[in-house]
């Protein structure tokens, strides 16, 4: 019950400073589901930090992309020296831009582990369909957000890459040229791109994710932390409480990325490359950032033509059933969602992520090595 | 049969060539000339060596393109169906011109404006009066008829285009095309010319430039000689032939006290320092006292001249090392992952003042290069304090980062430790 309610015809007296404060924000609610919050504890708990270290450096990307967004500016014309004056003249820019970058490529492996260990885990069975679901989509707007960050420095590998991947909806029969157009705001990568790529990247991913982000946070919170069914056939497993235990061993794993992060923009600050020329012929060997680089070989690989149908164009379907799929997970595998064991599902599983090690592996491969 | 009427055409092509030329006034090919090719019909079925290949040949002439037929040359009447009167030199047949007669022939329509705006206006026609300023033409009024003429360049039977890279006159043919007769060492020793131009032009930066890099405009034999006027560039006039292309050397030297030097002592301007076909990469080292300096060839040693020239290339040295050494400093930094492409792109105007200062030398006069050298330093050098300020950055940067990476363990020391004690509580 809030203070300030009359009881026994005596007003309560009115709250004041932060009793105030935490009053109105109805903290003892709050404070009380929190304590209440517990993870379980059992031999795959660590893979539960996974899903704290996705976040936290979801955080750290927009915390960098804003203190960016004051100095760079989103056309052709001043993109690149944008970036290189904050590389070069900035106090601390080449460390926010070089975490900001390294950042994207380890927040972007924390998303890919964290769904791995929750299909392998089968977290996505009933009732936490739709915390998966929420989680697939977060995973397509993470790399949404790699594609787009890649040309907002407007540099010779952004601006090819780019190129390529904008190529490829344009396979798509009947919508995929317009949606090519779309995507490049004109039959070609330009300025125009450019200024398209950087909206979506800081206004229109950002207000997607957030709302899912937070449907995704709210399900976690209101499901509870998943015990994979080995376990919970073997016994119920003893619990530790989020606050402060769980917390503060997430803090250990977050503290090593910030040192992770300042190590490699130390030693290994990200490269700026030189200014896109559009009129330049592309340099050998463009190819996209490596989460990319598995459907990049494979559309290498695909023949011109499969039973008259343009390859390429089935090697999008493919891929684009394969995230329907994963998508659909859940709702395809019910013997996990009756508490039965899907080993076809894991083979599955295995079996694709292997062919995506072995593609990215052919895919960095030097050129003359992996043609077909 | 057929050797009887091959031996019968070549002989008559031979014996009738003078005659018909002395006989009559070299004629005009018909402005409509006639439309049957009775002489290729024929030459072709002969299938002679002698006179079957020009036939051939002839159907890609551009020439036969343009409506020529051979008797646009040869003369005779093509219309005819027999040898005798298709050679008759009633008929005005006049068979193989001699190497006297085929300038003029050749200048009946090369040499007439008028009739050229039929068939390409914007050729000139001025070939035939060069021709006759060239050494060969000279030689050949002379009576020697061992010199070039019109078809030794440019072929017979099978002319093609200049613009036509399988013309021997292409650009990238030019100097194997002079080659085989200035190559030839019994016929240029008679003239008493060397054998060895072709050796040496394919040693030389412009040889490369065609040939390697392929830029038509780096010069040939014709670009320094002359095509059709082609003679040996005068002493006086060799700064000229040099100065169309290299127009700041050309001027600077004119500039220099060289210029009035070489002439009183009747030097060829350029050519005494950069040899005239062998033209190698210069360096800085033609103004040492070493094995490739070249001023060591007049200047002796302590003379002002043998000073200034030592002068110039300590300063030429000092750049280039500057230079270089700020760029070796950028490119470590670079490869450590510091941004440097602003100070890179600084750094090529240093480039640029030593490329200045190079050229300036052609001043001969130390004040020069040392002007032009001047502005390349402080650029070097600057460039140099910038890659200086990146590495202490680069220090900087690293011993922050293991101050961040300390307090950093010291806080998951401090996390670990309230976790054990949390454990230890949750334990009791």
């Amino acid at each position: 019950m809030s203070s300030g309610a009359p009881e026994d015809g005596v007003p309560a007296p009115r709250p004041t400073g932060l009793a105030w404060v935490r009053d109105r924000l109805g903290w003892d609610g709050l404070a009380h589901l929190i304590a209440k919050k517990e993870v379980p504890i059992h031999r795959y708990t660590v893979y539960y930090y996974l899903g704290g270290m996705a976040l936290f450096l979801f955080l750290v990307q927009v915390a960098t992309g804003i203190l960016l967004l004051l100095y760079y500016r989103p056309s052709a014309a001043e993109a690149f020296e944008s970036v290189q004056y904050v590389m070069a003249e900035v106090p601390f820019g080449w460390l926010i831009r070089s975490i900001h970058s390294w950042g994207a490529n380890l927040f972007v492996g924390a998303v890919v582990l964290h769904l791995i260990s929750v299909y392998f885990l089968k977290a996505y069975r009933a009732p936490r369909e739709m915390t998966w679901i929420s989680g697939a989509i977060l995973l397509f707007l993470t790399l949404g957000f790699g594609f787009s960050g890649y040309l907002l420095p407007w540099n010779t590998l952004s601006y090819f890459a780019t190129k390529v991947g904008t190529d490829v909806p344009a396979q798509i029969p009947g919508i995929g040229p317009l949606l090519s157009q779309i995507l490049r705001g004109g039959s070609d990568v330009t300025g125009a791109t450019l200024s398209r790529f950087y909206g979506i990247h800081v206004a229109i991913l950002p207000a997607i994710t957030t709302l899912v982000l937070g449907i995704h946070l709210v399900l976690v919170q209101q499901k509870g932390m998943s015990v994979p069914p080995s376990i919970e056939r073997e016994r119920r497993p003893r619990t530790m409480r989020f606050v402060p235990d769980f917390l503060l061993r997430d803090m250990v794993g977050w503290l090593t990325a910030v040192a992770l992060l300042a190590a490699l923009a130390a030693f290994f600050p990200w490269e700026l490359g030189h200014k896109a020329d559009p009129f330049a012929p592309a340099p050998a060997g463009i190819r996209p950032e490596w989460y990319f680089l598995s459907m990049f070989q494979a559309l290498k690989y695909l023949p011109a033509e499969i039973a008259g149908v343009p390859g390429e164009m089935l090697g999008i379907f493919f891929f684009g059933a394969l995230a329907a799929v994963l998508v659909a997970v859940p709702l395809l595998d019910r013997g996990a969602s009756a508490g039965r064991s899907s080993p076809w599902w894991n083979r599955l599983a295995g079996v694709a992520i292997l062919g995506a090690i072995v593609l990215t592996i052919l895919a960095l491969l030097p050129p003359g090595k992996t043609s077909p | 049969m057929r050797a009887a009427l091959a031996a019968a055409l070549a002989g008559s092509l031979l014996s009738l060539s003078a005659a018909a030329i002395a006989a009559s006034p070299t004629p005009r090919p018909a402005p409509n000339p006639p439309t049957s090719i009775g002489c290729v019909d024929c030459h072709l079925a002969l299938d002679d060596p002698t006179v079957s290949p020009p036939a051939k040949a002839f159907a890609d002439d551009v020439h036969a393109r343009a409506g020529f037929t051979c008797a646009s040359c040869h003369g005779g009447d093509p219309r005819a169906e027999d040898q005798e009167a298709a050679h008759d030199p009633k008929k005005g047949f006049r068979g193989k011109p001699s190497p006297r007669d085929i300038p003029t022939l050749c200048g009946t329509c090369h040499a007439d404006a008028a009739a050229m705006k039929h068939f390409n206006p914007s050729l000139r026609v001025d070939q035939l009066s060069e021709y006759r300023t060239s050494g060969h033409g000279k030689k050949l009024l002379m009576g020697d008829e061992t010199v070039a003429t019109c078809v030794s360049c440019h072929g017979m039977h099978g002319i093609l285009p200049v613009k036509d890279s399988r013309s021997p006159v292409y650009p990238t043919r030019i100097a194997q095309t002079c080659n085989r007769c200035h190559g030839d060492a019994k016929l240029m020793s008679a003239h008493g010319i060397p054998s060895d131009v072709y050796a040496k032009y394919s040693q030389s930066v412009h040889h490369e430039a065609l040939m390697k890099k392929g830029d038509l405009s780096a010069p040939t034999c014709n670009s320094c000689h002359g095509n059709h006027g082609a003679a040996p560039p005068q002493v006086g006039s060799v700064a000229n032939v040099c100065g169309t292309c290299h127009s700041v050397f050309a001027e600077e030297f004119k500039a220099s006290p060289h210029w009035e030097a070489f002439a009183e002592m009747g030097l060829p301007g350029c050519v005494t320092c950069h040899e005239n076909h062998q033209i190698v990469h210069p360096t800085d080292a033609f103004l040492s006292t070493g094995k490739e300096g070249k001023c060591g060839d007049c200047h002796e040693a302590s003379t002002q001249g043998a000073r200034a020239a030592a002068a110039m290339f300590a300063d030429l040295r000092r750049l280039q090392e500057e230079t270089d050494g700020a760029k070796a400093a950028l490119r470590r930094e670079s490869e450590a992952g510091m941004e440097v492409s602003r100070a890179q792109f600084d750094l090529a105007r240093a480039d640029e003042a030593l490329t200045k200062a190079r050229a300036d030398v052609h001043f001969f006069q130390p004040y020069a290069v040392q002007q032009a050298v001047a502005g390349g330093l402080t650029i070097a050098r600057t460039a140099k304090a910038q890659a200086v300020r990146l590495h202490r950055e680069r220090e900087f940067r690293r011993k922050g980062l293991f101050v961040s990476l300390a307090l950093i363990l010291a806080a998951i020391t401090a996390l670990a430790l309230k976790i054990r004690d949390l454990d230890r509580g949750a334990a009791k």
